[in-house]
């Protein structure tokens, strides 16, 4: 063990050193949750919980735990009587009287509320009185055992019911019910106490009706019928410490599916579903081995339970040895599209196992850690199974989502610390709201939080190699379950806590290395860096001059100082150099090493040791400069705009192997259409070895350039002889041949190509009329039936396109729209949109997929002042009982004519089903729909905008129920 | 005699000229009898000495004659029937004249008589021609255990299929065209339908007739036609995945569908599952090598347990 790398971490963090201190003045060591009645014609609950706790002072006299929208009948403590008082401050965040109404007020109210429950400060809304009996036993330290009867009615966050209306028992509706809920909310559903810090051991009995079955945590022990046989009682224990907040429950009449290569993992889904669900998990093993073989450990829980719901809350959510997942991630062998999407949800949940569930977390601040963790080690799954390209695809996605959010929102700070200083008090003033707890943090804060967590873990990856964080990630685990299986010795448990101070000595006794200035920087500071790059070549000294400038005073970005990759592919070969940015140096040099004087014969080195011909005639004949890239490894958290020759980026995109270099790109030609840059885009796509999504974007890059060049394009509309070329037959150009999806690659470039197509525009501004013929070709000749994959993606994606196609109508002074002053075209258009539209009525593609793009594209016609604008054929497919990517498209609409006509009635049904949809994820995706395209901004004069509005609003957010996304 | 010499001409044209009018053989047929019997009648009149006699007067006995030699037939029939028979006798005829009030004895002396007309046979008109189904193929002869007065086996076509000659089109563009129109047509023709007949909604407030959009309907249980797919896709699945069949027969203690899979995954890793074919013989959960804790049986309540 190095010493060296002992020190900085000690000094900087000398409270994490010490271990794990409860805010509680008690220690949990075991809790029951009997929940025996479930009724679910009335949505109700009732049950007990009993914990058992050790004192750990001696005057103990009060016991807050958390408890929300639970009616609690009787608390007993040792079987005495317990007076308790129920407070929950976050029901009304403001009074009624105040008169103050804005945002900066509510947020500070709401996070005063939540922090006065908040379970990690030792607060709670359940305060139970220890009876004066039981002092002295308390003085001595002696167990307590807290009995608490609770009840449960028409919850409306915690555990979510699903009951179809149809004829039939329970069981024959398919009516079940799970739990939910954002972070740590557990109390929803019964007292507990809510912290991930909080850890103990657990039994759990459910009593059913006999044709359900009750999925929990840990090992189902036994099941056993009630007397009259008419129901059973699942029995769980759960014998590895876990936090309440990790709990979790699934009730249905579920069809049970014993996973064929692992007997102890066990899938659930409804009724009907089983073949889906055979196919869906039939790759789960594969995560497994991975997983286990990179961490060399064993999966820490006994066994392990899928469940598949309907009216999920998230996609998917990880809790003790089980995971919920939403049932529209089930799906057959014919589809292509969310077969992948849904592999990387399984493998995200099964991360979560490791590092959330097992592991769990200190306090709040050291979150970052678990979701880096977790997400860093999914990346490695992506890695493995979807291969480099993908990943390196992925990553650079992440990087620009994170980037693009810190740029416009403000700084994610992964590691926030509260200390005692005013000033220091909110270390993101620049958000409207508290990020001091995760309940008072917006959604979309959330989500970017963790997708900057593991693109740091991936930087101290890069710092300290994947090996070393591989060990300190097994010693974390090993550590853990050494704890985990001292069964008496509950002190020990908090090593199954990670903090950010342990996991960072964690890391400097593995690799002997600091990365404390790169925690501070990405850690406990906030904001990314911003370059602008741009260089001269010194024909004289052979010398490239390399500017490089940092924007840091905006909002979310920050300085950076350290060390900096360039690369710079030469004539001979590339050379990878790394500056050293300091505080003014803005101009690097760096030396050349070939002669500008090029050698015809030679072939021209890669950075892969690749050597390749290349035409050299487009270059300038001074400089041996074939281009040059800031940072290829995405090691800074940055965005990088950097001034090239529109030829330098033509050779990168054409030579260089890197597909992010490739995007990069293909990103910047956009702005030189010419036909070198179309020839060079012409080029990609037509190479088979190149990244399928790569090839996607030069379609849409291919598209802007020929828009931008229309008065001097010459041939057919571009990408047409191509796609003719690639997917069409032989002897009759113009059908397009049975579709076989077989290679992948191809049936995503086929799906894209058209699309793209339709955003080409002729002199007038028009789609040219050939383009939109084809595309109408493609819809007619399309032929499915020798296929073995379904296309029901492909068929959206030509939807899709003819809404593309559309552009707006002439209007002569403001006629009203009818059939007869239909252009021809859009006639053609909606001709097919209404078949195809009905068709689904009677063959339902899958997800939709089909309806969903039709009424997108109904919206396009409408808004383009083709047909009249009309909320109602919306408002109907917004109606609970249609499938949910139908409603959310449906609502979309709604939301964006609210926006653009103005509406007032449609903004109140917007509200009001804001309040009132049974489904959370549907509530939650129409707030945010309106943040993202709001009806009117800030300083809009609008007729929306008035005072019964907000008072409605400041209402809704004052008994607003978790669901935190930015207003 | 003139008159009757007419009538019989009359009579012979009016076949004639009958053949030509009317289409029907039957009726055709009915005609000429019908003449004949004018004929007979005009030669008895005029073997009885009548000069002339009306048409109405001649149809009468016509119809008297008819009448008479039908009732002569048909009981005859009776008479032959009674006796368990299918063909009339002459003792037949006899019983039936002289049930008839007919004095058979003067029969042959009738017949004998000198002054006698001969008329001549009418003429052989073409036996009507069933029309000849169309023939396509050979009939079948019976096989041996069908005797032969047995009707003939129908045409071919009618019991075994049709053959066509028709050149089919081979082009492949003009295939590709066909179908796809065809598929076109039957998909519009049906939605238009199902427009029709159910309730529509519609973009244009004034016309709802050229872009009917079936009204959507909510379902109680919407992922279900979200995520299975269609009955067309599920014929195109090539994989014929025979697990699907969840026979319901468990008894009470597996209450649920219960299936362990077996199916595809025998392919990658044989070792873990050597126990499948145990597996599939024996369901129950005693001989199950799978210990999965959601398999084993559901325990009976113990006897006093309390809550």
């Amino acid at each position: 063990m190095p010493p060296t790398g002992l020190e900085p971490a000690r000094m900087n963090r000398k409270k994490g050193d010490k271990g794990f201190e409860s805010p509680r003045p008690y220690k949990l060591t075991h809790q029951v949750v009997c929940i025996n009645n479930i009724n679910f014609q009335r949505k109700s609950v009732v049950g007990f919980v009993e914990l058992t706790i050790f004192p750990t002072v001696a005057n103990l006299n009060r016991i807050k735990l958390n408890s929300k929208q639970c009616r609690i009948y009787r608390v007993r403590i040792n079987d005495l009587e317990a007076a308790f008082i129920y407070n929950d401050p976050t029901l009304e965040v403001c009074h009624n009287e105040s008169k103050q109404r804005n945002l900066n007020y509510f947020s500070n109210a709401y996070a005063a509320a939540v922090s006065a429950v908040d379970p990690d400060a030792g607060n709670g809304e359940l305060c139970i009185k220890v009876p004066s009996e039981l002092w002295k036993h308390v003085d001595e330290l002696k167990v307590l055992k807290i009995h608490i009867n609770f009840s449960l009615d028409q919850p409306k966050g915690g555990l979510h019911f699903v009951v179809p209306s149809v004829e039939g028992s329970m069981a024959e509706r398919g009516a079940h019910v799970f739990s939910c809920g954002y972070q740590n909310s557990t109390r929803f559903w019964f007292p507990c106490v809510d912290s991930y810090s909080e850890l103990c051991t657990w039994k759990l009995e459910f009593t059913v009706d006999a044709a359900m079955v009750a999925v929990s945590n840990g090992d189902l022990v036994e099941t056993v019928y009630t007397h009259d046989m008419r129901k059973k009682t699942f029995h769980y224990m759960l014998t590895i410490p876990t936090a309440a907040s990790n709990i979790s429950l699934a009730i249905g009449p579920f069809e049970i599916l014993v996973d064929p290569y692992m007997h102890e993992v066990t899938h659930f889904c409804l009724p009907q579903l089983l073949p889906l669900l055979k196919h869906t998990t039939s790759y789960l093993h594969e995560v497994f081995e991975f997983y286990e073989e990179i961490l060399t450990c064993r999966y820490p829980y006994s066994c392990f339970k899928t469940v598949f719901i309907d009216e999920a809350y998230v996609e998917v959510a990880a809790y003790a040895s089980m995971s919920i997942f939403s049932t529209n991630l089930l799906h057959s062998a014919m589809i292509i599209d969310e077969t992948p999407l849904t592999r990387r949800c399984l493998a995200q949940s099964l991360a979560q196992q490791f590092f959330g569930c097992f592991i769990s977390r200190m306090s709040w601040s050291d979150e970052w850690v678990l979701k880096g963790i977790s997400g860093y080690i999914y990346g490695l799954w992506m890695k493995k199974t979807f291969g480099v390209n993908e990943y390196r695809h992925w990553i650079k996605e992440e990087l620009d989502k994170i980037v693009a959010y810190e740029l416009k929102t403000g700084g994610v700070l992964l590691h926030p610390i509260f200390g005692g200083g005013k000033e220091k008090d909110n270390p993101a003033s620049h958000l409207h709201f508290s990020i001091k707890h995760p309940h008072t943090l917006s959604w979309e804060y959330y989500t970017m939080f963790q997708c900057k967590a593991h693109l740091v873990m991936r930087l101290i990856e890069n710092r300290i190699s994947m090996e070393f964080m591989l060990q300190v990630f097994n010693k974390l685990l090993s550590l853990a379950s050494t704890a985990s299986s001292q069964k008496f010795q509950s002190h020990m448990w908090s090593q199954m806590l990670v903090s950010t101070s342990g996991f960072l000595k964690s890391i400097s006794n593995v690799s002997g290395k600091d990365i404390q200035p790169l925690i501070k920087q990405w850690v406990d500071q906030s904001g990314v860096v911003k370059f602008y790059g741009s260089f001269a070549f010194n024909r004289k000294r052979n010398v490239l001059e390399l500017e490089i400038k940092q924007d840091y005073t905006s909002p979310g970005t920050q300085k950076y100082v350290g060390p900096l990759k360039v690369t710079v592919q030469e004539l001979d070969g590339s050379f990878n150099h790394t500056l050293q940015i300091e505080e003014n140096s803005l101009k690097h040099d760096i030396p050349c090493h070939s002669k500008s004087r090029r050698n015809k014969k030679k072939k021209i080195p890669l950075m892969n040791g690749e050597e390749v011909d290349m035409d050299l005639s487009a270059m300038d004949a001074d400089s041996p400069l074939l281009w040059i890239r800031i940072d290829p490894d995405m090691s800074v958290l940055r965005k990088v705009e950097f001034e090239q020759a529109d030829f330098m980026w033509q050779y990168q995109l054409r030579y260089e192997r890197d597909v992010v270099a490739q995007q990069e790109s293909i990103l910047a030609l956009e702005k030189f259409p010419t036909p070198a840059s179309r020839l060079a885009l012409t080029d990609i796509l037509e190479q088979e070895q190149c990244f399928y999504r790569v090839r996607m974007s030069a379609c849409f890059c291919l598209a802007k350039i020929a828009n931008s060049m229309v008065s001097t394009w010459t041939g057919p509309p571009a990408m047409k002889s191509l796609f003719t070329r690639m997917f069409c037959c032989k002897t009759c150009p113009n059908i397009v041949k049975t579709n076989n999806f077989m290679s992948f690659q191809s049936y995503f470039l086929q799906k894209t190509m058209p699309v793209a197509m339709a955003l080409l525009r002729d002199v007038h501004n028009l789609c040219p009329k050939e383009v939109l013929t084809f595309i109408l070709d493609l819809i007619k000749y399309n032929d499915n039936r020798k296929n073995k994959f379904s296309d029901n993606y492909y068929r959206a994606e030509m939807i899709d396109a003819l809404a593309n196609s559309v552009t707006p109508a002439v209007s002569v002074n403001n006629e009203v729209r009818t059939l007869d002053n239909l252009n021809p075209d859009v006639r053609l258009i909606l001709e097919e949109i209404t078949r195809f539209l009905n068709m689904e009525k009677l063959l339902p593609s899958y997800r939709h997929t089909i309806t969903v793009s039709c009424l997108r594209a109904i919206r396009v016609l409408q808004k383009n002042g083709h047909v009249p604008s009309d909320p109602a054929l919306f408002k109907s497919y917004a109606e609970y009982g249609h499938f949910v990517d139908i409603r959310i498209a449906a609502l979309e609409a709604v939301v964006d004519y609210t926006k653009v006509d103005r509406s007032y009635e449609e903004l109140q049904w917007l509200l009001n089903m804001i309040q009132n949809d049974p489904v959370p994820y549907v509530r939650h995706k129409i707030l945010n729909m309106l943040t993202k395209n709001p009806p009117f901004t800030k300083n809009m004069e609008s007729p929306l905008c008035n005072e019964a509005l907000v008072d409605q609003l400041w209402k809704l957010m004052n008994s607003v129920f978790l669901e935190n996304i930015g207003y | 005699m003139a008159d009757t010499a007419t009538t019989a001409g009359a009579g012979g044209s009016g076949t004639r000229s009958g053949s030509k009018q009317s289409t029907n053989p039957a009726d055709n047929y009915h005609l000429a009898r019908r003449r004949t019997l004018q004929v007979v009648v005009s030669s008895l009149l005029t073997e009885a000495g009548f000069e002339s006699a009306e048409k109405a007067s001649v149809e009468t006995l016509t119809e008297m004659l008819q009448s008479y030699i039908s009732e002569i037939g048909r009981s005859a029939k009776s008479y032959c029937e009674h006796t368990a028979r299918t063909q009339p006798t002459l003792s037949d005829i006899v019983v039936t004249l002289v049930e008839m009030g007919f004095n058979v004895d003067t029969l042959p002396a009738y017949a004998k008589r000198s002054q006698r007309m001969v008329i001549t046979a009418p003429p052989v008109t073409n036996q009507p021609v069933t029309p000849k189904a169309l023939t396509a193929g050979q009939n079948r002869p019976h096989p041996p255990h069908i005797p032969s007065h047995f009707p003939e086996f129908p045409d071919p076509h009618t019991y075994i299929k049709t053959p066509t000659y028709r050149e089919p089109v081979s082009d492949y563009q003009v295939l590709r065209e066909k179908a796809a129109s065809q598929r076109r047509d039957v998909e519009r023709a049906l939605t238009r339908f199902m427009a029709k007949t159910g309730e529509t909604q519609s973009l244009f407030k004034d016309d709802v007739s050229t872009f009917p959009l079936i009204a959507a309907r909510p379902f109680t249980i919407p992922y279900l036609t979200a995520l299975l797919p269609s009955e067309l896709e599920m014929q195109q699945m090539e994989e014929t995945d025979s697990s699907e069949q969840d026979e319901q027969t468990d008894t009470e203690n597996l209450p649920l569908h219960i299936s362990t899979d077996d199916s595809g995954a025998e392919k990658e890793n044989t070792s873990v599952l050597q126990q499948n074919p145990s597996l599939s013989g024996s369901r129950n959960g005693e001989e199950n090598v799978i210990d999965n804790p959601y398999l084993r049986p559901v325990k009976k309540p113990k006897i006093r347990r309390k809550k």
